[in-house]
């Protein structure tokens, strides 16, 4: 590493500029403050109602009650909660993806008539918030007779992750050269064959970008899983913690617990696959 | 293989079908039935429903007492929502794209609150709201301001803004990571020959990287108007739209209507007056980004 590259010094100088340092102070302050939330969650979740009573919120809880996590597991029935969020996560976003990509690799690589209103209509989608529409979503789910059911609640999750995910990988398929699927065409390849043989392991970091993406928008959705899946056996975890919330909302030492072991799973996600969040995220938004 | 699926136009049809027919069903129908739904009286049980015209439309503007209100707060929140996550987004971009110590780790804190579940955030700032063990409450007693203490989710005069803390810590993070990609595209041989020039930091930001910056303002706008209107979760978690519907808006005065109430032709017809506002939004900045991508080719 040169001096160029060290930290605090701005671009072609070898000084550490004042300024920066100042702002650097500012920003960690800030930090502070943005993961002071998470601390007092976490602080909270291992104290007793005696202890959150008396002491003070960023006191670190000297005597954990680990007996918190057991407790809010058992009464918000997590164990349940848990199998049904992993359950329809892991179906719905590896074939969500799959289908998604089928499409687009349709719409960008095989030409035929009215495919670009087709695209145009799907891409309609991605502008569109569903959280305005629970009522039609939910007449839709019950002409199928599919309320109070898996399937009722995937089948809507896939129709709202393919416009985005459509729109993404129709952007990187239309850049893939032609000769790359030409040869294999002459070759007597099927379009199938040439998608799941050429493409999808071309695009794999943009899948897993988007697989990575989908799979924190899947396991914290709500207000569709509110509206369809109303047999609290097959509540998701955000549901359980709602409930949670609204009946043992004075045991705050689990209310706390219950908080921790909803969004860890997004959490664990996010540390491990972090590079993947910002490329899912910008490589089709931000385009000049 | 035999010649009709030989055929582009059969083999293209056969990869778009499972993702067109689900969206076309799930997604792109509701969008459809909102509209017939919102001239019809039903309660979403019976199997027949009845015309109605646009009683639905006159009920919500003339008799019922929450519509307005509840529209109210969501231009509030909305505009709120385009000015103060997108500020604080952009300038922590423009920070963290400076050669500072640490800054993959500040940009993941500040990341971090975009993973986690918006009813979790509506659960924590909710807690941290208690009157009594909160964690706002507790610091103003414990610097001397128990005065200062306030019922922040149960004052309706401040409700709706102690929400949108708790919206702002969740969404500014997802603007500084869409500015910070724009910021990739502002070429450095320009700044550094404006650096050259003699040019200030002042006059570099004004004339070099705010214009480089102006697609992703454009995309960081309208993303954060699309999600303003999806307030759902962090407002029913927290008040569930009280004290006296004082934080109520329209996606989640439609849910009640529909699916608390059983009046599904007036919860139909706020989701229209909602689907037109962003339409009316959204079809103009379709069509700029499709021009932009036409540029690109």
């Amino acid at each position: 590493m040169n001096a160029l590259t060290l930290p605090f010094r701005p671009l072609g100088s070898e000084r550490i500029d004042p300024l920066l340092v100042v702002l650097w102070i500012v920003l960690v302050a800030i930090a502070i403050v943005w993961i002071a939330p998470f601390v007092f969650i976490a602080f909270t979740s291992l104290k007793t109602t005696a202890q959150i009573a008396q002491t003070s919120p960023f006191s670190p809880p000297l005597t954990p009650a680990w007996e918190n996590f057991s407790k809010a597991w058992a009464r918000g029935n997590f164990s349940s909660a848990v199998f049904n969020s992993t359950l329809i996560t892991l179906i719905k976003v590896p074939l969500g993806l799959f289908i998604s990509a089928m499409a687009a690799y349709s719409l960008s690589r095989i030409e035929f008539a009215g495919q670009r209103l087709i695209y145009l209509l799907i891409l309609f989608g991605t502008m569109i918030p569903f959280q305005v529409m629970l009522a039609p979503i939910f007449g839709v789910v019950n002409d199928f007779h599919l309320i109070n059911s898996y399937v009722g609640v995937i089948l809507p999750y896939l129709a709202f992750g393919v416009p985005y995910q459509v729109f993404i990988l129709h952007g990187f398929f239309k850049e893939v050269p032609r000769e790359l699927s030409e040869a294999a065409q002459i070759d007597g390849a099927s379009h199938f064959t040439i998608f799941l043989r050429i493409f999808l392991p071309l695009s794999l970091p943009v899948l897993s970008a988007l697989l990575i993406l989908d799979f924190v928008a899947t396991w914290n959705e709500f207000a569709m899983a509110l509206v369809i899946l109303q047999d609290n056996r097959l509540w998701t975890l955000p549901l359980s913690l709602m409930s949670f919330q609204t009946q043992f909302s004075r045991d705050y030492g689990q209310l706390n617990a219950a908080i921790i072991m909803t969004v860890l799973p997004a959490i664990i996600v996010y540390m491990i696959f972090q590079r993947y969040f910002v490329s899912g995220l910008t490589s089709g938004a931000i385009k000049e | 293989m035999n010649g009709i699926t030989r055929s582009p136009l059969v083999q293209g049809l056969l990869l778009l079908a499972p993702a067109l027919i689900v969206y076309g069903i799930f997604a792109f129908y509701p969008m459809l039935d909102v509209v017939k739904l919102s001239f019809m009286k039903w309660n979403g049980l019976t199997p027949t429903m009845q015309f109605v015209g646009l009683d639905n439309f006159r009920d919500i503007f003339t008799i019922d007492t929450v519509f307005w209100g509840a529209l109210r707060n969501t231009v509030i929140w909305t505009v709120l929502s385009l000015l103060v996550p997108p500020f604080i987004g952009f300038v922590l971009a423009l920070a963290l794209n400076q050669r500072l110590w640490g800054r993959v780790a500040l940009r993941a804190i500040f990341y971090l609150p975009v993973i986690i579940a918006p009813i979790a955030v509506a659960t924590i700032w909710r807690w941290m709201y208690d009157p009594f063990f909160g964690l706002f409450n507790q610091l103003l007693a414990g610097w001397g301001l128990a005065n200062l203490a306030l019922d922040w989710l149960g004052d309706r005069k401040i409700a709706l803004y102690s929400i949108f803390a708790g919206s702002v810590w969740q969404t500014a993070g997802f603007s500084m990571v869409l500015f910070l990609a724009g910021l990739q595209n502002v070429s450095q041989t320009l700044v550094e020959a404006a650096r050259i020039d003699g040019a200030g930091r002042w006059s570099i930001f004004r004339y070099v990287t705010l214009p480089a910056l102006r697609p992703s303002i454009t995309v960081v706008l309208i993303l954060s108007f699309i999600n303003s209107l999806k307030a759902f979760d962090i407002v029913y978690g927290t008040t569930g739209g009280g004290p006296a519907q004082s934080t109520q808006m329209l996606a989640m005065w439609s849910y009640t209507q529909a699916l608390q109430l059983g009046n599904f032709g007036n919860g139909s017809a706020i989701s229209v007056v909602l689907l037109i506002v962003t339409i009316a939004i959204v079809i103009p900045y379709l069509r700029w980004s499709l021009r932009q991508e036409e540029k690109t080719r």
